[in-house]
C-alpha cells in the first residue's frame, strides 16, 4: 500500500493523561494539532470494566506485560484512545505538595511551584468532575475502612473522576476519562485524532525532528504513513515514550530510571457477600504512607481465580465462594529502579526492574499488615497470592506469613509506571524543566515519563497537572503558524 | 516440509502444555472448555511483547519436548508446575494464570476441580 503523507503543525503521540490535555490546550490556542493514538477508540459501555474483553481491546498485549527481574513484576499499559484513563481505577489524587517540593529541589526543576500546580489541579478536578461516591461505597470498600478503623489506622475515601446521575449507586457512575473530557475538547477546537496509528520512528534533522514514520491499521490493511510536523509532543507513556525516543536516536538519560509502585495482593473471604465484579473499592489506608498503602483491586471471578492460582491445591476450594471474597493490595514506594531499552530489530522494548532489599522487606511487611487488616475487617480466611502460602485465619498465622514471605514466591505487580524521562536541570534528567528533550529544539515529552520518581499516590493527577503546566510554558514561547 | 509461521509454532508448543496443565489441575473441566481455555492462552502468548514472547516460546518448546518423552517427561513437567524455579517456573505460572482467569470469567460457577 502506498505511503500516505500527513502534515500538521503539532504532532501529539498518545492520547492518555498527558497527550489529551496537551492536544486540547494546543488546539484551543490555535495550533493545527494531530493526535496519533496506537490503540482503538472504544466507547464506554462497549466493554465490561476489568474484563478479559477489556484487556484484549484496551490494554497493550492483552495486559500480559512484565518487567523482567528477580522477581519479575507484571504491569499493564492502556493502549486505546484515552490511554490508561479509560481502564484504571478512576481514583484521583492531586500532586502532593511535599512531593512537588522534593522534585523541584532534588532534580533542580525550574519554576515548579506547588501552588501553581495546585491551581492547575483545581482546573483538572473541575474538568473531570472529581467527587466522592454518592451513598454506599460498596461492601468491599467499607470492609477495608472498617478494618482500618478498628486498628486505629488512618484511612480515607479517595475521590474519583466519575459523574453519578441522581440516585445512582457506586456502580452507576460514568467515568470522566480522556474520551469524555479533553479529547472532545481537542476535536471541538479543530484537532484531528487518528486511532490505530503506531509511530515506529521519528525522523531527525540536525536540530530536532521533522517527521514520524507510522503504520495505520485500517479495514483495508496496514497503511504506511509519514506525518510531517513543526513541533512534536511524545506522550506515549512511561514504556513506549522512552522506547520511541531511543529508537529515534535520543538516549541521554532516557529509559534508565523506571519507577513503579510494586504491589502484592491477597484475597479475603467474608461471611457476607462483598464482591463487586465491575468496580474497585474507593477507600485506601494511609497509616504507613508514603512508604506503604493499602487498597482494593478488581475482583471479578476470573481475577479472583488468578489471585488464588499461586497455591491452587491449598486455596482453590475457595473459588466457589467468590461472591463473598474480594482482592486487596499492599503497594509500596520503591527505592528500586528499572530500565526500558529499545532493542535493534525488535518491535517492543525490553523492560527490567530491580527491587532493593528494603523494597522486599517492605512488601513482606505490607502483605502481613494487609492480612491483619483483613482479619480486623471481619475476614474469616485470607489467601495471600504467593506460591506455597498458607491460609491466614488469626494473628499467629499473620506472624507465620511475615516469616515465610518471599518476593520470589509472591506475585508482584504494578499499574503505575513513571520516570523514564525525568524533567529538570540536574545531570540525571532526560528533558529540561518543561519537557523539551536535550539536543532537540522541537521535541517534548509530556506524560508519566516526566515524573522524577513515583509519587506515592495514584499518579494520573500529577501527570495531568505537569502536562498542562508544560503545555502552557510552550504556549508562552510559541505562536500558531499563521 | 512447510515452514510454520510464528503463530503456528506458538500454538504447536503452548497448546499441548496448556491442555496438559488443565487436565492435571482442573480434572473435571470438559474437553470443550479445556480447548477454549488453551486457545485463549495461545492467543495471549502470541500477542505478548516481543522479548517476552521469545522467552515464553523458548521455554514452551522445552516443556513440549518433555511432554513428548514417553517415560518420565510428563512427570518432570508435573514437578516443574509446582516448583518456583527461576525462569522455568514462570511458564507454568503464566499458563495457569491465563487459563484459570479465562475459565472463571467465562464460566463463573465452575468448581475448584473444573466441574460445571
Amino acid at each position: 500500500m502506498a505511503r500516505a503523507v500527513l502534515d500538521t503543525e503539532v504532532l501529539v503521540i498518545g492520547s492518555g493523561a498527558g497527550g489529551a490535555p496537551t492536544g486540547a490546550l494546543l488546539a484551543e490556542a490555535g495550533f493545527d494539532v494531530l493526535i496519533a493514538e496506537e490503540g482503538p477508540w472504544v466507547r464506554q459501555g462497549d466493554v465490561i470494566p476489568f474484563s478479559l474483553d477489556q484487556m484484549e481491546r484496551q490494554y497493550r498485549s492483552g495486559g500480559v506485560t512484565v518487567a523482567l527481574g528477580l522477581p519479575s513484576i507484571a504491569y499493564t499499559e492502556g493502549r486505546c484512545a484515552g490511554g490508561g484513563t479509560e481502564v484504571n481505577s478512576a481514583l484521583y489524587r492531586r500532586p502532593p505538595a511535599e512531593v512537588v517540593e522534593r522534585w523541584a529541589s532534588l532534580w533542580n526543576i525550574r519554576d515548579l511551584d506547588p501552588d501553581d500546580l495546585a491551581l492547575i489541579a483545581d482546573e483538572v478536578e473541575k474538568e473531570l468532575s472529581i467527587g466522592m461516591v454518592p451513598g454506599d461505597r460498596g461492601a468491599a470498600s467499607e470492609r477495608l475502612a472498617l478494618g482500618a478503623a478498628k486498628l486505629g489506622w488512618r484511612h480515607e475515601e479517595i475521590p474519583r473522576w466519575m459523574l453519578y446521575p441522581p440516585g445512582a449507586t457506586h456502580r452507576q457512575g460514568k467515568r470522566q476519562s480522556m474520551t469524555e473530557t479533553y479529547l472532545p475538547r481537542a476535536t471541538a477546537a479543530g484537532a484531528r485524532i487518528i486511532t490505530e496509528c503506531r509511530i515506529s520512528r521519528i525522523e531527525r534533522n540536525r536540530t530536532g525532528a521533522v517527521s514520524a514514520r507510522a503504520v495505520r491499521t485500517t479495514e483495508a490493511g496496514e497503511q504506511p504513513v509519514e506525518i510531517r510536523f513543526r513541533h512534536l509532543f511524545v506522550c506515549a507513556g512511561a514504556i513506549q515514550t522512552p522506547a520511541l525516543l531511543q529508537r529515534s536516536g535520543w538516549r541521554r538519560n532516557i529509559g534508565g530510571a523506571l519507577a513503579v509502585h510494586p504491589t502484592v495482593k491477597l484475597a479475603a473471604r467474608f461471611a457476607d457477600a462483598v464482591n463487586c465484579p465491575d468496580d474497585v473499592p474507593v477507600h485506601q489506608v494511609k497509616e504507613f504512607t508514603p512508604g506503604l498503602s493499602f487498597g482494593g483491586s478488581a475482583s471479578n471471578p476470573g481475577l479472583m481465580a488468578l489471585s488464588l492460582a499461586d497455591n491452587w491445591p491449598g486455596f482453590g476450594h475457595a473459588i466457589s465462594d467468590w461472591g463473598r471474597m474480594s482482592v486487596y493490595y499492599a503497594a509500596i514506594t520503591s527505592e528500586g529502579r528499572g530500565r526500558v531499552q529499545a532493542l535493534p530489530g525488535v518491535r517492543d522494548p525490553l523492560v527490567t526492574y530491580r527491587l532493593t532489599a528494603r523494597d522486599r522487606a517492605l512488601l513482606g511487611s505490607g502483605m502481613a499488615r494487609l492480612a491483619m487488616l483483613m482479619l480486623e475487617a471481619g475476614a474469616t480466611d485470607v489467601f495471600p497470592s504467593m506460591r506455597g502460602g498458607s491460609v491466614v485465619r488469626n494473628r499467629r498465622d499473620v506472624g507465620e506469613l511475615s516469616r515465610s514471605f518471599s518476593t520470589s514466591r509472591a506475585g508482584v505487580m504494578t499499574v503505575h509506571l513513571c520516570s523514564t524521562a525525568p524533567l529538570g536541570e540536574s545531570d540525571r534528567c532526560a528533558v529540561n524543566s518543561f519537557g523539551r528533550v536535550h539536543g532537540a529544539s522541537n521535541v517534548y515529552v509530556n506524560d508519566a515519563s516526566l515524573l522524577p520518581d513515583a509519587p506515592g499516590v495514584n499518579p494520573q493527577g500529577s501527570v495531568m497537572a505537569l502536562a498542562i503546566r508544560n503545555t502552557r510554558a510552550f504556549l508562552q514561547e510559541h505562536r500558531p503558524h499563521a | 516440509m512447510a515452514r510454520l509461521t510464528s503463530e503456528q509454532f506458538i500454538h504447536a508448543v503452548v497448546d499441548p502444555y496448556a491442555r496438559f496443565l488443565l487436565a492435571e489441575e482442573l480434572g473435571d473441566l470438559g474437553p470443550d472448555r479445556r480447548r477454549a481455555a488453551a486457545t485463549f492462552a495461545v492467543h495471549r502468548v502470541t500477542t505478548m511483547p516481543s522479548v517476552m514472547r521469545f522467552g515464553a516460546t523458548a521455554i514452551a518448546a522445552v516443556f513440549r519436548l518433555l511432554l513428548a518423552v514417553p517415560v518420565g517427561g510428563p512427570a518432570i513437567v508435573r514437578w516443574l508446575a509446582h516448583h518456583p524455579l527461576p525462569v522455568l517456573g514462570e511458564y507454568p505460572r503464566l499458563i495457569r494464570s491465563l487459563t484459570f482467569a479465562y475459565v472463571w470469567e467465562t464460566w463463573p460457577t465452575t468448581t475448584a476441580t473444573g466441574g460445571s
